[in-house]
């Protein structure tokens, strides 16, 4: 695998403003980075790119036949790999075009592998700007190199350019967590997804060719109960498990011993779903010796963004709202979670399922209520947004819940007909406002550039548009899977078991179920 | 002679057995009974792994597998079932089931006159089997079925000879047998309650011989449950309908049979 140096494109924008954010303690914003770009000819920008997302960048400004580096960052998981250096060769040969006879640059006296970096490409300190860094108060060395045409610097750019063509066989693999790549790029992976009520297996090769994605849906048994009946998931599991996989390998177009990992979600949700797929899995691994990845379910749900957006990457904040979820969970590198806050009381899907059952439109009742509401008027009822003003992310959806069903209950009293679009539409319009509300303060806390929705309620046609208003209008990249990926499915338990392989993570033969299990 | 792996978790034992079964029998290479209730599928896979390795074989030497389908815990079934199918499935192995009450009864083989076995289903019921035990052959006499203590101990005092007790509701009912029944209830020692490795194998041995196992298909094989989930029970008897829950599965949108 590789990673090549290119001029930076306007699409690169997000994932460069991502970048400095994980890599400096005083980034520049998006609006400088926009500020740059509108600066033109003087400015020249190149970004290092590869398979596994953005590796770096640099900048280059010309000041009066001289040239100086605005910035170079390089992702963690990508540095010591000659990316820095191929960004400088970059800047060399731009400089070298442009006639420039010197370049300088700024770095931190506490940067030891900067300073070891620029002083072997040619650069020495020539003075320091005092206190020039905000947040530490540290000054800053400025380093200069000599004439670029000069023969020690012609010897040092050569030197540089040398170490620059070790990006040409690049490897990303010590699985720290900040990068999506992990295990061998080569893996097919076999997944299986047993958590709630749909059985799911599919094949995966490298983390991201998706060879095949079987779901066997459940919900004509459970839609008379008005919800998902566990005893029934279970059951049904059962039934479908042995022909989900087989159908799944089958559209692959592979057979088992061509499968170089299993996976398998091990929690969050109901235990006996649960147990289904993790002693089938068991049974393949011990008969196959493969190696098993146990996967978040919730994990599995942030990894079906990346899917459908490869460069999603982290810092970013995520809504997970499902059935059995709501919750907004921080992300600052992959692998590392923190749930900011999520529901005291029911999930969304929950609340969206009840309230369909109390209108008597059956089960799901998400899809029901949003084809509604579209016909209705979201400000007809005042239905109340628990919680939207409290300092905290939790949410709370069941007193909104009670609300509806009171209010229905009211308006047979009276003797009115129901307007089931305006209920549906102010239902689900009390829903997204709270929804919104915390989303986007929850992306002002972090800081973060990049939002994601996850989960079954994300196929909210709503939910997506109003998210995508109020984080967009905020300069907030909003990530939404494609509707197929919203609901449970294995591809994503696929996805995530990639990197967790990469970090050498797998389950043992006395490994269990964790219905309760925590991203964080 | 195929080397065959046999496994229950219906109960809140583990059984495991490892041995050759062909036409005249049994040679049983080792079994492995531990009692570990509510923690099957934490020990049922460490446990197979010892086993083959006691015995000196792996994974790959075996040639079929066969699995308790219950009657037990919902649960526990599923565990062992699921686990056999990913066994069977992996290695390209036939699966075969054998009804988890019969195991018990293998127990008490050699004997003669009437077994009953009683598996605790929970919710005050117990799933009952009836055997009548003659020579070396086991003969079943009633189906799987799901029904109270007093009910089956007031049937079962009807038979007019001595029936000897065993299963793992009798740590719960043994009383209600013993009262209805009076000298005609015998309570089989505790030990001998749960299907062990060698009676698993030993019931797939009787199976093969008298009607084959089947063809193998671990996609096919199911539990057997004797009742429907409790919603769905709840909804029959609203509905009003009448007659035996299916056996194994859910009951179908329509409620009208085993959708199995």
């Amino acid at each position: 695998m590789s990673a090549r140096v290119r001029p930076l494109v306007e699409t690169d924008l997000e994932r460069i403003v991502a970048l400095e954010r994980a890599t400096f303690p005083s980034p520049w914003t998006r609006g400088m980075f926009i500020d740059e770009l509108l600066q033109g000819s003087s400015r020249a920008w190149f970004v290092a790119d590869s398979p596994w997302g953005l590796l770096g960048y640099t900048g280059l400004m010309e000041v009066e036949g001289e040239g100086h580096i605005l910035n170079l960052a390089v992702r963690a998981d990508a540095r010591c790999q000659g990316v820095g250096s191929a960004l400088l060769t970059a800047v060399f040969d731009e400089a070298l075009r442009r006639g420039l006879d010197r370049l300088s640059l700024e770095v931190r006296p506490s940067n030891a592998a900067a300073r070891a970096m620029y002083e072997a490409a040619g650069f020495s300190e020539e003075g320091r700007r005092p206190g020039y860094y905000s947040d530490s108060g540290e000054d800053a060395l400025i380093m200069w190199t000599g004439s670029l045409a000069s023969e020690p610097m012609r010897e040092a750019i050569a030197r540089v350019a040398e170490r620059a063509s070790r990006i040409g066989n690049l490897s990303i693999d010590r699985g720290d967590g900040s990068g999506v790549a992990g295990a061998p790029s080569d893996d097919v992976i076999l997944a299986i997804e047993t958590s709630c009520d749909e059985t799911a297996a599919a094949v995966m090769r490298g983390g991201r060719e998706l060879l095949s994605s079987v779901v066997a849906s459940q919900i004509d048994f459970h839609a008379r109960f008005g919800g998902v009946v566990p005893e029934i998931a279970s059951r049904k599991h059962v039934e479908a498990i042995s022909g989900v996989v087989d159908e799944a390998l089958s559209l692959a177009g592979i057979e088992l011993k061509d499968v170089t990992a299993l996976a398998v979600t091990y929690g969050p949700g109901l235990v006996g779903a649960l147990v289904v797929g993790v002693s089938y899995a068991k049974g393949l691994a011990l008969a196959t010796g493969l190696p098993l990845v146990g996967v978040n379910h919730l994990e599995g749900h942030l990894f079906a963004n990346v899917l459908a957006e490869p460069d999603i990457e982290p810092p970013f904040v995520a809504l997970l709202v499902s059935g059995g979820h709501t919750s907004l969970v921080h992300v600052p590198a992959w692998g590392e979670y923190h749930t900011m806050g999520s529901t005291l009381d029911d999930a969304a899907g929950e609340a969206f399922d009840k309230v369909a059952k109390a209108l008597g439109l059956g089960y799901p009742g998400g899809p029901a209520i949003s084809r509604l509401a579209a016909e209705g008027d979201p400000a007809a009822i005042p239905f109340p947004r628990a919680m939207i003003n409290t300092a905290d992310l939790d949410f709370s959806l069941s007193g909104l819940k009670t609300a509806v069903v009171t209010y229905i209950r009211k308006e047979q009293a009276a003797g009115r007909d129901l307007d089931l679009p305006d209920i549906a539409a102010s239902f689900q319009a009390a829903v997204i406002d709270v929804q919104v509300s915390k989303a986007v303060r929850a992306v002002t806390e972090t800081g973060v550039r990049t939002f994601l929705i996850g989960g079954g309620v994300s196929a909210n046609p709503a939910l997506r548009a109003a998210l995508a208003k109020a984080l967009g209008a905020r300069g907030v990249r909003v990530s939404v899977p494609p509707f197929d990926l919203c609901t449970d499915n294995a591809a994503m338990i696929a996805a995530a078991a990639h990197f967790r392989l990469g970090r050498g993570e797998t389950l043992g033969p006395s490994a269990e179920a964790v219905p309760d299990l925590r991203l964080d | 002679m195929k080397l065959t792996l046999a496994f229950d978790t219906s109960t809140e034992e583990v059984a495991i057995g490892l041995g050759k079964v062909g036409a005249r029998g049994v040679h049983l290479l080792g079994e492995t009974n531990i009692n570990v209730p509510r923690a099957s599928l934490t020990h049922l896979f460490p446990a197979i792994t010892r086993l083959l390795q006691s015995a000196d074989r792996t994974i790959g030497d075996v040639d079929a597998v066969v699995v308790g389908r219950g009657p037990g815990s919902f649960t526990g079934v599923r565990i062992g079932v699921s686990a056999s199918k990913g066994i069977a499935q992996g290695r390209g192995i036939p699966l075969f089931g054998v009804n988890t009450l019969d195991a018990v009864a293998e127990r008490f083989s050699g004997r003669q006159g009437l077994v009953g076995v009683v598996g605790d289903a929970m919710r005050s019921e117990i799933y009952p089997a009836l055997y009548r035990l003659s020579g070396d052959t086991i003969e079943r006499l009633t189906g799987d079925a799901v029904a109270s203590p007093p009910m089956v101990a007031a049937e079962w005092a009807t038979l007019g000879e001595p029936v000897l007790l065993s299963g793992n509701a009798l740590r719960k009912y043994a009383d209600a047998f013993t009262g209805a029944m009076g000298d005609a209830a015998i309570i089989a020692p505790e030990a001998l309650w749960t299907p062990t490795g060698e009676s698993l194998l030993m019931v797939a041995w009787r199976s093969y011989v008298r009607d084959g196992l089947g063809d193998g298909d671990p996609g096919t094989l199911l539990p057997v449950y004797t009742r429907l989930s409790d919603a769905e029970e709840a909804e029959r008897s609203r509905d009003g309908v009448s007659g035996p829950s299916p056996r194994s599965g859910v009951a179908g949108p329509h409620a009208t049979g085993d959708a199995s």
